[in-house]
């Protein structure tokens, strides 16, 4: 593993990227260490370039730390090129973030600028590109490392050395490399000889719907109408998309200027209409329409993904528990509706739990090839008297709730030892019996305090029966 | 009475939680009446059990698991030496079809080897009874010896209830009842690092794993008592191993190994063909007639292998460096019986017995059957001939390598158990560092790494981790070993494939097959070998010497005082640091002084500190005294026939044996068991007794307890890196074959040594130096005079020179560097010329540009590489002046010398030019800052002073405390820096990664010993790059971001200095 990043005062110990972990470890005792996300970073670079959206509508990424903005034309709306430098850099600076910017004719050269000036902020005029990079590094121009290294080893290390050479001579031993541009192609781009495509970032579809009313709606029946229209249109949209709904928004205004919101979830994605609809049910029979209400919003708030899924061929839909689950947590709390799952885990208390709706991983429940477990089990295992054959043999008689209970039958011992691995465990190996008494009654106990660790105690932790 | 039958030990890899030693011993400890061995298709780990179970006197049973490819499981003893070959050929057989590692077997197969073997079905662990039933029926029908069928209490709650049905079972097919307690470990204790080896067999954690992990910890090795007590009520179950046990009569010892004898011609016996070669090889080795002394050597060697029937062995030996030698593949034996007169007359070994007197029955000792060992040391680049040989000789059934088992370590451990107890990657590499080799882990070590060593988790993982330390966890191929015999290896031990193509070996590794009596030759590669047998041949054509190892002149004094002076960059084994070192101080001036000084510095006698000693009494400053006994314990110079070459201090291997035998009076069998532990840590709990046993009882027979404890450490640092004058001896004989070649060929000895490379200590850089510093003229690179090695040109004055190989530029291929060689005819005009006559890649002439190879050509780096990037297309019209002779023209900016000589380093990792450093010089004046050379010559012992240079090499010897010792490079010589660990601390940063340093420190000298003694450090690398074409014009001109733009910054680009060899 390799550093791919360092921050400041980590770059002052001498850390760099490039390093392998172990060696900065070696280096620096108890650095922080982040797990690289290359994928979330590049999301949250398309997402500040969406947000950069209120500059311009062109906005495309440059590499991984860089956004690109075509200004052209937009300047003005901010107060000149100048003060829209400054407003840029002030937003980004409230967001948390350090920038450099550069603005010229050509995103080259732009770009060239921003990473390789010297002011944080440079504005070239324009017609004055080529003077402008003269002394930047041939790094500023944007070509292959490989480019860039040979024109080091050429002592060309400038991008002025290069613009005074013969193009034909640059031409030749630089060409083009598969789809990376050669250093002519290039050199003539950031100079402005040349376009230079930018894949611009396109801003991903919004799920909103309003409906206005030419006359307020008074009644519930009403709204469900209305609901269900928009719903319809919602459904279409999102398959579109190729997207299910997990949570809905639905903005009620009135004609007081009030506004109610329900929200409801679904338990997975979804884009069938009648259950979104059964969803808002219960939700709409809150809402006080007051003086009447003169428009509502419909909105997903939050989609995932959803491919377009073909019926059965009997023409019901696969899976019909998760939209009951999710109707009855839509109308009980979501801490109402459980279900009991089972982990592998050798102590019974612990193998068995309830878990809520949303938790995905299931397993089928069932202790296999164990011996049968009781059909209740206790939360608390109750302390017995018992008279057993040492030192593991099983027990005779027992007292619980005060009553002597001869065992006519036991089977085990079933040896269960602690989670070794659990810090700070005080539990203690168990040896767990079925056994059954002279009325024919079914136990499960179990003893602890075996071979000497500590004073044999019997418990009953269950009931056949 | 009970025996266990079913014990699955950690060469079953990720199964079994205990060493077979463990398990061996505690079974003895709770008196069993045997323990049979049966790890999963494997019988690798049953030879230790073997040697244990003797120790422990329990009878061992020897056993497998076979786990069929159809899911049954049967556990298979051998009842006599046929049945246990049979089974050998059946693993031999599963394993051989299968890939590295596994064994693939059919019921089919078992039925064709069952004949003898008493066979235990063992039950699936699920409730499904009834296919399992089913299977059982097939199975009787096809298998008609001895079958059982094995029980279990596990603890399952149900286990009486299972063994009733098993019984209904076994009662319908007639196969008795038998109890097994399905062992995987010896203590109960052992059940977490179960759990975690299965976690990580089945790649999850232990908080994952699930049932997959036992609910309890019962399944490890319990007393008869207690398994009578457990099967209550089914008592014929536990007394049926007894009688299981009775009815096999298989022990390992029963395996007798036979040399293989090829060798010998018909008529006459192995003996007698041995004698024969011998006398006819003394002869040839000395023509004036035999030395009385030596004759009778002979006879008493001759005598004695006649006695022990190692002719054969000895004849194996001598067939193969025949082959070497007619193959002209140079070869040195070394080893136990490798330096005897017989062996120095077969040609095994160039050393001369008359020079060094070792005595033979110190290695081959009749009371101890121990079969001799000789390792055989070829040239590295044609070792792989002299294997194809001995397989094509030998056939594979009769010739295989030896095992190596690979065992956890330290990281690997930490690594492993980490990620099964869930802790991250990184967390796990980080504790790495704080466990101890011999087990447990320093939290002080804990905290170093940034952690907190009260956390239970971490405590927890450490703890297992350090018991995972030294489990094997696969077999590997020995680099070398060979195990050879007269019948058929599958038929003694099972053979498997290698991940090599071609290489098959044996399941037992070197010690397995030693305890056995196995002969075994290693088979070695030494690059050592591969450069003098380059010398030789350089000196035959250059000089017309021809030389064979045995008759490079003797005692040559001039090469004394060479190695004297601790002139010894590139002599095998005297080159490092430490050596050079102590050559000064030791001063060799004879053979054997130069074999002394090969085992000197070694942990052994620097734990037993007894180097000062040696020196002392050396110089003289010192009285040779014998230690000895009280008198009426022994004649007082009991010792001193021991003791007597080294003047009284033990120095090797077998002195420390022989001190241990003599003064603590070891038996043999004792003196055995020291051995061994000296050899592994594996019986980890056996040092510590056996220290008790020899320092108490030199002390009884009136040792001083001083020096007793002082042996008993030196036997200790012996553990790590054995050390005996045999090897000394060998090695010490190319120490001065390659010393003789540098004092007085340097030239020879510098083009060889580059020519084998990678070897040895130093990089070429350190190595053309040293050449040019003994007056070689080295000549650079260059497409019309180089080949792809270094070569020798002739020159006006006394030696040649030498013109360094494109084999020396960075990423260029031999293939192409030949091209360039066979088409240049009356030489290259132009970049272009090169390009059209040979044909080579554009990417392969930058490369030669960027090595500054057409000086010839009246380029320099720059221009060729302006030249070599011109894409000329195909036109062969306008073909021979393509290059358009404008482009000289191109006023490309000049490299300055110091650009050049980073550019050097940079394709050649040197520079002939000049010294990095020196273009320092003005800037490290302002401190102060001297060459060294000053340094070495005038500081004064306690003067403070300044140094810089480039790192070659940080070392941070075992016996030294955490010293590193750096040797800092500048263009006037070399200077040896100090770091204490409290500085270390300080500068860490600087001390282990920087390629080019400043040291500030204090003078430490001793007679011409200097040493620099640093209290501040500082990393210049940086400094480097403003020599670069980078220069800082550019560089401090632009912003904070573009003064280091990503690329510059980036690692790759500071590796214009090798990387400096650290830590060997």
């Amino acid at each position: 593993m390799v550093l791919t990043a360092v921050d400041e005062r980590a770059e002052h110990t001498g850390l760099m990227p490039g390093m392998r972990l172990v060696d900065a470890r070696a280096l620096v005792a108890g650095i922080t260490v982040e797990k690289a996300d290359p994928l979330a970073d590049q999301q949250a670079l398309v997402q500040l370039g969406l947000w950069c959206g209120r500059f311009t509508p062109r906005v495309a990424c440059d590499g991984a730390d860089g956004l690109l903005l075509d200004v052209t034309g937009c300047s003005h709306l901010f107060g000149g090129e100048q003060a829209m430098m400054q407003t840029v850099s002030k937003r980004l600076t409230r967001l948390g973030l350090e920038t450099r910017l550069g603005l010229a004719d050509t995103p080259g050269a732009a770009r060239a600028l921003a990473r390789f000036a010297l002011e944080h902020q440079r504005i070239v005029k324009p017609g004055k590109v080529r003077a402008a990079l003269k002394t930047l590094p041939v790094e500023a121009l944007g070509v292959t490392r490989s480019h860039t290294l040979t024109l080091r080893h050429l002592g060309l290390s400038t991008i002025g050395a290069i613009t005074r050479l013969p193009r034909a001579a640059l031409e030749r031993r630089f060409p083009p490399c598969g789809a990376e541009n050669g250093l002519l192609q290039r050199l003539d781009q950031v100079l402005g000889n040349r376009n230079e495509h930018l894949s611009l970032l396109a801003p991903p579809p919004v799920y909103r719907w309003r409906l206005d009313f030419a006359e307020p709606v008074m009644h519930r029946e009403g709204l469900e109408t209305a609901l269900a229209n928009m719903m319809a249109r919602l459904t279409v949209a999102l398959k579109r998309g190729q997207h299910g709904a997990r949570r809905l928004a639905l903005w009620c205004f009135g004609i007081d200027g009030s506004m109610a919101e329900r929200t409801v979830a679904a338990s997975r994605p979804t884009r069938d209409k009648d259950h979104l609809q059964r969803l808002f049910a219960g939700k709409l029979e809150t809402v006080d329409p007051g003086f009447g209400i003169d428009a509502i919003v419909i909105h997903a708030t939050l989609v995932e993904p959803l491919e377009a899924r073909q019926p059965l061929l009997d023409g019901s839909q696969q899976d019909n528990l998760a939209p009951l689950v999710d109707r009855l947590v839509a109308r009980l709390g979501a801490d109402a509706v459980l279900r009991p799952v089972f982990t592998e885990r050798r102590f019974p208390e612990q193998a068995e739990r309830f878990a809520g709706p949303g938790e995905a991983k299931t397993s089928p429940f069932s202790y296999p090839d164990l011996p049968p477990r009781p059909f209740r089990l206790f939360e608390r295992p109750e302390p017995l008297q018992v008279i057993a054959l040492m030192p593991d043999g099983p027990p005779r008689l027992f007292i619980w709730r005060r009553v002597r209970r001869r065992i006519t039958r036991a089977a085990g011992p079933e040896r269960i030892a602690p989670e070794w691995w659990v810090p700070h465990t005080d539990q203690a190996t168990r040896d767990y019996w079925r056994v059954e008494d002279t009325d024919g009654h079914r136990y499960w106990l179990y003893r602890t305090g075996l071979r000497g660790n500590g004073v044999s105690r019997w418990f009953l932790h269950g009931l056949y029966g | 009475m009970y025996a266990e039958l079913q014990t699955t030990t950690n060469f079953s890899f990720l199964r079994g939680g205990s060493h077979p030693e463990e398990l061996v011993e505690r079974a003895a400890a709770l008196g069993l009446t045997a323990i049979g061995i049966t790890d999963r298709n494997s019988l690798a780990g049953i030879v230790r059990a073997h040697v244990a179970a003797k120790d422990a006197g329990i009878h061992l049973l020897v056993g497998v698991r076979l786990d069929l490819e159809d899911g049954l499981s049967l556990l298979c003893y051998p009842r006599n030496r046929e049945a246990y070959g049979r089974l050998c050929r059946l693993l031999t057989l599963g394993q051989r079809r299968a890939s590295k590692g596994s064994c693939q077997l059919h019921l089919e197969d078992l039925c064709v080897h069952a004949e003898g073997q008493v066979l235990i079905v063992v039950p699936p662990p699920g409730p499904d009874m009834e296919t399992f039933a089913t299977r059982l029926a097939a199975l009787r029908n096809r298998l008609p010896g001895p079958l059982y069928l094995a029980t279990h209490m596990p603890y399952r709650g149900d286990d009486r209830a299972r063994i009733a049905q098993l019984a209904k079972l076994a009662d319908r097919h007639e196969m008795p009842l038998v109890a097994t307690n399905d062992v995987l470990y010896h203590l109960p204790e052992r059940r977490p690092l179960q759990d975690v080896l299965t976690a990580i067999r089945e790649h999850t954690t232990v908080q994952n794993a699930g049932y997959q992990l036992n609910a309890n910890a019962e399944r490890h090795l319990k007393s008869p008592a207690e398994m009578m007590r457990l099967f209550a009520g089914y008592e014929a179950l536990t007394a049926r191993t007894v009688e299981i046990v009775k009815s096999i009569s298989f022990r390992l010892d029963e395996l007798t190994y036979e040399y293989p004898d090829e060798p010998v011609p018909a008529g006459r016996t192995a003996q007698q063909h041995l004698e024969d070669l011998t006398w006819e090889g003394s002869a040839r080795h000395f023509p004036d007639g035999l030395p009385e002394m030596l004759r009778s050597t002979l006879e008493h060697e001759l005598g004695l292998i006649a006695q022990l029937g190692y002719a054969c062995y000895f004849l194996t030996v001598y067939d193969i460096v025949q082959f070497a030698k007619q193959q002209d593949i140079l070869c040195q034996g070394r080893g136990s019986a490798a330096n005897s007169a017989v062996c120095y007359c077969l040609g095994i070994t160039a050393v001369n017995p008359a020079e060094i007197d070792l005595l033979f029955e110190r290695f081959i000792s009749p009371e101890r059957r121990e079969p001799p060992d000789i390792d055989i040391d070829f040239e590295h680049e044609r070792r792989e001939e002299v294997i194809q040989y001995i397989y094509k000789r030998y056939g594979r059934d009769r010739a295989a390598l030896a095992a190596t088992v690979i065992t956890y370590r330290a990281r690997s451990a930490a690594r492993e158990v980490g990620k099964a107890m869930g802790l991250s990657e990184d967390t796990a590499a980080a504790l790495a560092d704080s466990l101890r080799t011999e087990g447990g882990f320093s939290e002080e070590r804990v905290r170093d790494a940034g952690f907190d060593p009260a956390d239970p988790a971490l405590r927890m993982t450490l703890a297992l981790a350090s018991q995972l330390i030294g489990f094997p966890r696969h077999l590997s191929q020995h680099v070398g070993g060979f195990v050879l015999s007269r019948s058929p290896l599958c038929d003694m031990v099972p053979i498997g494939n290698a991940a090599m193509k071609d290489r098959t070996f044996v399941e037992w590794d070197k010690d397995d097959l030693e305890a056995l009596g196995f002969m075994k030759v290693d088979v070695l590669a030494l690059g050592m070998l591969t450069c003098i047998r380059k010398a030789f041949a350089l000196l035959k054509r250059h000089r017309g010497i021809d030389l064979k190892l045995s008759d490079v002149p003797r005692e040559d004094q001039a090469v004394y005082d060479m190695l004297c002076r601790a002139d010894s960059i590139g002599v095998f084994q005297i080159e490092s640091r430490a050596q050079m070192n102590m050559l000064p101080r030791l001063k060799p001036r004879c053979f054997y002084d130069l074999v002394i000084e090969v085992a000197i510095v070694r942990p052994g006698p620097i734990q037993g500190d007894m180097v000062h000693p040696y020196l002392r009494r050396r110089d003289g400053l010192e009285l040779v005294i014998y230690p000895k006994p009280s008198p009426d314990h022994g004649p007082p110079d009991e010792l001193q026939r021991v003791l007597k070459k080294t003047l009284g201090v033990p120095l090797f291997q077998e002195q420390a044996m022989r001190v241990a035998i003599t003064a603590a009076r070891f038996s043999p069998d004792e003196a055995n068991a020291l051995r061994h532990s000296m050899a592994t840590f594996r019986k980890r709990g056996t040092l510590p007794l056996l220290r008790e046993k020899m320092v108490g009882r030199m002390i009884r027979r009136g040792y001083d307890s001083e020096l007793a404890a002082r042996c008993f450490r030196q036997i200790e640092g012996f553990g790590e890196y054995g050390f005996p004058e045999s090897h000394a001896a060998s090695f010490a004989h190319l120490a001065y074959v390659s010393s003789w070649l540098k004092c007085h060929h340097p030239e020879v000895f510098a083009c060889a040594l580059l020519n084998a490379q990678p070897m040895g200590f130093y990089a070429p850089a350190q190595i053309v130096r040293d050449a040019r510093e003994h007056g070689v003229e080295v000549r650079s690179v260059d497409v019309n005079m180089s080949h792809w090695d270094n070569s020798l040109e002739p020159t006006s004055g006394e030696h040649w020179a030498l013109r360094l190989g494109m084999r020396q530029i960075g990423g260029l291929r031999e293939n192409d560097a030949n091209l360039v060689t066979e088409k240049r005819d009356q030489g290259y005009a132009s970049v272009a010329d090169v390009r059209r006559r040979t044909g080579i890649p554009d990417a392969t002439l930058k490369c030669l540009a960027e090595a500054d190879a057409f000086r010839s050509i009246g380029s320099d780096r720059r221009e060729a590489l302006w030249e070599a990037l011109e894409d000329t297309p195909e036109m062969p019209l306008f073909d021979t002046h393509s290059e358009s002779n404008s482009a000289t023209r191109i006023p490309l900016p000049p490299l300055r010398l110091s650009e050049h000589v980073l550019a050097d380093y940079r394709s050649l990792r040197l520079s002939l030019k000049a010294h990095p450093v020196a273009f320092l010089r003005k800037r490290l004046a302002p401190s102060g800052t001297l060459p060294a050379e000053r340094i070495n010559q005038d500081a004064r012992d306690g003067q403070s002073a300044v140094a810089a240079g480039v790192v070659l090499a940080r070392q941070r010897p075992g016996s030294a405390k955490g010293v590193i010792f750096m040797t800092l490079e500048d263009e006037t010589g070399v200077v040896n820096v100090v770091v204490w660990p409290r500085t270390t601390e300080a500068f860490r940063r600087v001390v282990m990664t920087s390629r080019l340093a400043w040291v500030r420190g204090r003078i430490q000298r001793t007679g011409k010993i200097v040493h620099l003694v640093a209290d501040r450090l500082e990393d210049i690398t940086g400094w480097l790059s403003q020599l670069s074409e980078n220069g800082d014009a550019v560089h401090q001109k632009h912003g904070p971001y573009a003064a280091s733009p990503p690329l510059a910054r980036h690692p790759r680009n500071q590796r214009v200095i090798p990387r400096s060899r650290d830590f060997h």
